[in-house]
């Protein structure tokens, strides 16, 4: 699933069927027909390009884009590029992602902060991130540390919604025999808050994964000073679409890299949460 | 999970700390170590508000904005919906479609306004279809999910009932998968907003996203944060209004 606003999420993290749905089992014999499909479009794509149905200037062959994409990866023009959107990505994901689980456990678990912030916070998400983007440049500049911070503050609001509405889901009983067998705050949050409301708080931080990937790139074409989202827009402008759709390929390789990395990281952490796989 | 009705109750402290950090913006703009001229306080960004609204300078834009929104957002839905319920009944068409499906929706949608500006150019039609484009497939995954989500026994009734595939589909699965495809819808709401305002800034010369940039670069600082402020309020709005149409719906998915 891709990205958030909302309390949606938590509703995601419980009612059964929630989890994305398994992804694409390349090979199996079923799907032949939808990979058919797959190639048929790219070689149309080619053979629109090749034989100058589609006007060329803006639309390059399949093949060379992809022979775009292996140079400009091994002459690290565009693997610099990459690297840089990932780091300023993982930085404010890390930083958004940390606040969003401390803040969310705090709300989650005193009602009165509750009561007092989610006002607010319902107040402040609606708030498209490209809206915040100019008059944070102001105070921020245009290099990393506006991108980093724009990154988190996009990230943090999932992260602590899930996490906010994953505890206050918990189970009473579970608390209930915590309190009855006299364990103290911190033993109880610990032990048995944090892996009663981790399903709900990892859902929250995948959702924030794939948000972090496109809030860098609408940070970096709206304050352009490095990275895919300056190098689309220079590419773009520069009339070299092999290279901006080089660009476009990479990034959702990057993207999916990202989400089957996480998801996989999530197995293995929740793999008593079995509901996912009702969906199958 | 409290959905719904509770938010009316939570609404006079919530509003406190609304409250208490307009309150802070203001006293924190009249201090030294704050330029005045990068974040000008709350009292004067009202008035600014206010001119807007009431000079009714607000109207074109906003339309510019909402319409664009309107358009994209519902072809992006109307389409995955269709294409949702054909790739959730029939796993043939599933089977065809879910390869592409899973390698286009990786694709994260900003990266998509450069191409599409290359063909469609800085019209309306670019921003239309990147914020179909963005509504579409939260949309079309949770249909998807939804249908196949559909209690068997449901299907089973119908099928003991004779209802025709057309009707089975209305009646039943459509009810049934509502509730996901609501949720679907409600995410990208989010998104399609998020980028009709960057589609805005980065092409063309009118709407909500490019003035806040252009008020930005000529250093208008107080009409852009009241831009931001309306921009915002709209936001809160349609995520209020979503809320209320998905209640109306699907009553019986709140507690």
């Amino acid at each position: 699933m891709t990205v958030a606003n909302d309390r949606t999420y938590v509703a995601d993290s419980v009612v059964p069927s929630s989890k994305p749905a398994p992804a694409v089992s390349p090979g199996t014999l079923s799907h032949a027909g939808g990979w058919a499909l797959v190639a048929a479009l790219l070689l149309i794509w080619e053979v629109s390009a090749r034989s100058g149905l589609v006007n060329s200037q803006s639309w390059p062959a399949f093949s060379q884009v992809l022979s775009a994409t292996a140079l400009t990866l091994y002459s690290g023009e565009l693997t610099g590029v990459l690297a840089s959107t990932a780091m300023r990505m993982l930085a404010g994901f890390a930083i958004g992602g940390g606040l969003g689980v401390v803040l969310g456990l705090l709300v989650g678990t005193i009602p009165i902060l509750h009561r007092l912030l989610s006002p607010l916070f319902e107040a402040v998400r609606p708030l498209p991130i490209p809206a915040i983007v100019p008059p944070l440049i102001l105070f921020l500049g245009i290099g990393d540390e506006l991108k980093i911070f724009v990154v988190s503050l996009a990230v943090m609001f999932p992260v602590l919604v899930n996490t906010t509405g994953g505890i206050r889901s918990i189970d009473g009983v579970l608390m209930q025999t915590a309190k009855t067998f006299r364990k103290g705050a911190a033993y109880t949050l610990l032990f048995v808050t944090l892996p009663a409301a981790l399903p709900a708080i990892l859902a929250g931080l995948r959702i924030s994964l794939s948000l972090a990937l496109v809030t860098t790139i609408v940070a970096e074409m709206i304050a352009g000073s490095g990275g895919v989202g300056y190098y689309l827009i220079v590419t773009q402008y520069g009339m070299q679409p092999d290279k901006m759709y080089a660009a476009v390929l990479c990034l959702a390789a990057l993207g999916y890299a990202l989400n089957r990395g996480f998801t996989f990281l999530e197995d293995r952490l929740i793999a008593w949460d079995r509901r996912g796989d009702v969906s199958a | 999970m409290r959905r719904g009705i509770p938010i009316m109750r939570r609404v006079p402290l919530g509003l406190l700390s609304c409250v208490a950090v307009i309150v802070f913006w203001q006293v924190l703009s009249g201090r030294a170590f704050v330029n005045p001229a990068l974040l000008p306080p709350p009292s004067r960004v009202a008035p600014a508000v206010w001119n807007i609204v009431a000079s009714g300078s607000i109207i074109e834009p906003l339309t510019q904005t909402l319409g664009l929104l309107a358009v994209g957002y519902g072809v992006g839905c109307v389409l995955a919906i269709g294409l949702g319920l054909l790739m959730g009944f029939n796993r043939h068409v599933y089977n065809v479609f879910e390869p592409l499906v899973e390698l286009l929706r990786t694709i994260p949608k900003p990266a998509l306004v450069p191409p599409l500006f290359l063909f469609l150019g800085i019209g309306a039609a670019t921003k239309i279809t990147i914020v179909a484009l963005a509504a579409f497939f939260p949309v079309l995954i949770n249909t998807v999910q939804g249908v196949r989500g559909v209690d068997p026994v449901l299907l089973n009734t119908a099928r003991t009932f004779r209802r025709s595939t057309l009707s089975t589909i209305a009646e039943v699965v459509l009810p049934a998968a509502l509730p996901m495809i609501l949720t679907g819808m409600r995410v990208s709401l989010g998104l399609a907003l998020t980028l009709v305002v960057l589609a805005e800034m980065l092409i063309g010369s009118t709407g909500v996203g490019f003035l806040i940039l252009d008020l930005q670069r000529s250093f208008a600082i107080t009409d852009m944060l009241a831009w931001v402020f309306i921009l915002g309020v709209i936001g809160v709005s349609l995520n209020a209004a979503f809320e209320t149409i998905e209640h109306a719906a699907v009553p019986w998915r709140s507690k």
